[in-house]
């Protein structure tokens, strides 16, 4: 036994993290029939998992505080479940140990940055509760170098970063165009920058508003180009362990509520005025006034309108976080403006 | 009686230890099944779909997982052969030049040895790849050390045998945006090759030095006395001796070296821990079985190393002693 520990190989914090977590599967007896929103309630405090260092996603400003669009995602989930967007304990993850942290319930949720795809879904055990961003894989090379197009690429090395689906778009677009390529990974993101700005590698690829964000960060943000194209479809979505569906339910309209009230014109700024004289059925249900809809969830009948006056509506939390960073909303505008997003009726 | 009486409990425990094993087996696989996560050892054979830089073995993305391990296992004992070669050749020159009475060459072994055994060898491959990195020049300004031998910060590149039609030599040629052709050494292997041989070559070189002293001092002065050379007496008198002493605290250190390549996962180099712990858990997402291959690979190997290094002990051991 002794023999086993000592081969255990010295490694880094991810790789600790993975250990911990299959010994976390080892010994963790699952609840059948769990019931994560009673734990929650409890509690006190929603477990969220988020990934650190992230600009755009999720940050710490100077006084300590966390911000970003994922953080504000974890926020929309406890002000629905707990009336207090800030009701929250964040448990920092990275993309390594994220679903296995998630399976051993380590977190309730984990709400950012998870692409949506067939096999993560129907073979580990957690379910999606719905995409609440669009974005693709991207490239950021230098502008030195005279690559304009992602074709350009033909012979290049590239970083990327492990924990994503960015290995197998990489493989799969070159493959697919006969293109060479050589490819170094990374265990994250960050280092897998830090590589391609020291010259390691002609290009950087990972899904584009990240990308963005850090690119913006750098001291010299002109020296590079983001290429134009994308290679990929990334729908973010949040994810929380399979067998619970009133807690998926729980998720899923939590999102939804933020899209909703950007299509009834609420914002952080007038929702509370607009509950007291609206005469919208629609928004007299979803505010809570009439129907008894958080009842519905298990929640407080004024769930959606913590989301809309503590976190605000969809459009003004991407606002608050990607504008800064230069994105547009693109496919993440609202329908009706001819994007993706559209909430599900309150009725 | 009495020895009958340790028999069995000696059976007992053993049994009790298996009882534990089958139990924490069990325990994990219904956990999983209760948690919906899929388990088994099937994913090994589905297409791996991403590709590693540096394959000893053809491998491409439509090869299986199992092929992606292999590429990966063999890149861990490449680069721990390459490692144990270069500490022991560096620890062999620097024990005994602990021993000249040479001033400065024993003082800069002594240097040597309190520099790099005093800092963590996380810290030395960190130090060697992003230092290392930096001030390689780029593609368009490569060193050449000969016309076939370039090195830039994307490698040591050199010419190797190409099989096709029959076999021809191929060198690197200079491409859009690397060398093509011939063979490469990725500054990542270089890092963890350098970092980690110097570091355990500091060890090694301390095992050599106090298994030469422990050589007694009449052993030298009778080589002296029959009139050999003092390299004569090195390698034919106290060598020979000295490995008694060696071999037993060197296999811990190669031991050492080779679990510490997984290192290796820190820098982007496709070892193991890399490869399969980090990309293939996240692709197949069975971290259980992911973390027991991995082990069992390691404590494999490790056995193997401790009984090779064991028999080799064995043979060399004195009669009587």
């Amino acid at each position: 036994m002794l023999t086993w520990i000592a081969a255990l190989p010295q490694l880094k914090r991810n790789w600790y993290g993975i250990a911990g977590a299959a010994v976390l599967a080892f010994f963790s007896v699952a609840a059948v029939g769990a019931d994560t929103l009673s734990d929650v309630l409890e509690r006190g405090m929603l477990r969220c998992a988020v990934i650190e260092a992230s600009p755009g996603f999720s940050s710490i400003d100077a006084n300590g505080r966390r911000y970003g669009f994922d953080i504000d995602n974890c926020r929309t989930v406890a002000a629905a479940v707990l009336g207090d967007a800030d009701a929250i304990e964040y448990v920092p993850i990275n993309p390594n140990t994220a679903f296995t942290t998630l399976q051993s319930g380590g977190v309730d949720v984990f709400p950012g940055g998870a692409t949506w795809t067939f096999l993560r879904d129907t073979s580990l055990g957690l379910d999606y509760t719905g995409a609440y961003l669009y974005a693709g894989q991207g490239f950021v090379v230098r502008r030195a170098s005279g690559v304009s197009r992602i074709p350009d690429l033909e012979g290049a090395t590239i970083c990327v970063a492990q924990g994503t689906t960015n290995e197998q778009n990489l493989a799969d677009y070159f493959r697919a165009r006969r293109m060479k390529y050589s490819i170094v990974t990374f265990a994250d993101v960050e280092r897998g920058l830090n590589a391609y700005l020291a010259d390691r590698c002609d290009a950087f690829t990972t899904e584009v508003f990240s990308l963005a964000g850090r690119i913006v960060a750098l001291r010299n943000p002109e020296e590079h180009r983001i290429l134009g194209d994308v290679i990929s479809k990334e729908p973010f979505s949040g994810l929380v362990r399979q067998g619970d569906p009133r807690w998926r339910d729980i998720v899923f309209w939590a999102f939804n509520s933020r899209v909703a009230a950007e299509e009834f014109g609420l914002t952080m700024g007038n929702v509370e005025e607009m509950r007291a004289r609206t005469e919208d059925a629609e928004v007299r249900r979803f505010l809570g006034v009439e129907g008894g809809f958080g009842q519905q969830l298990g929640l407080r009948n004024d769930w959606a309108y913590q989301i809309v006056v503590q976190v605000g509506n969809y459009g003004e939390v991407f606002a608050r976080h990607f504008e800064p960073l230069g994105l547009e909303r693109g496919l993440n505008a609202l329908w009706r403006d001819g994007g993706l997003m559209i909430a599900m009726p309150y009725r | 009686m009495r020895k009958n009486s340790a028999f069995w409990l000696q059976c007992l425990l053993g049994l009790a230890l298996v009882a534990l094993v089958v139990l924490v087996f069990r325990t994990t696989q219904s956990n999983l099944e209760l948690l919906g996560v899929q388990s088994g050892f099937d994913f090994l054979w589905k297409k791996a779909g991403f590709s590693i830089s540096q394959h000893l073995i053809p491998y491409t993305e439509d090869s299986p997982i199992w092929a992606a391990l292999a590429v990966a296992i063999l890149n861990t004992l490449l680069l721990a052969v390459f490692c144990i070669f270069l500490a022991s050749v560096l620890g062999l020159v620097v024990g005994i030049g602990r021993l000249s009475s040479n001033w400065l060459v024993s003082r800069l072994s002594l240097a040597y040895l309190e520099l790099f055994r005093n800092i963590p060898v996380l810290l030395q491959i960190f130090f060697w790849y992003y230092v290392a990195l930096r001030a390689l020049p780029s593609l368009e300004s490569s060193i050449f050390i000969t016309d076939y031998l370039v090195l830039n910060n994307r490698g040591l590149y050199f010419p190797f045998i190409e099989f096709g039609n029959g076999f021809s030599i191929s060198p690197p040629v200079m491409g859009r945006f690397a060398y093509e052709g011939g063979f490469y050494l990725m500054p990542e292997f270089l890092a963890l090759w350098i970092g980690l041989s110097l570091y355990n070559g500091s060890y090694i070189s301390e095992i050599v030095r106090s298994g030469f002293q422990s050589v007694a001092r009449g052993q030298w002065e009778a080589g002296a006395a029959l009139g050999l050379k003092p390299v004569t007496v090195l390698r034919r008198v106290a060598f020979p001796q000295a490995l008694r002493a060696v071999l037993p605290p060197l296999t811990t250190v190669y031991m050492n070296m080779f679990k510490a390549t997984s290192l290796a996962a820190a820098i982007a180099y496709p070892e193991i821990v890399s490869v399969f712990v980090g990309t293939v858990n996240n692709l197949a997402g069975r971290p259980v079985e992911v973390m027991a291959v991995t082990l069992a690979f390691y404590a494999g190997v490790s056995f193997l190393v401790a009984w090779l290094m064991g028999r080799w002990n064995k043979r060399i051991t004195l009669r009587g002693q």
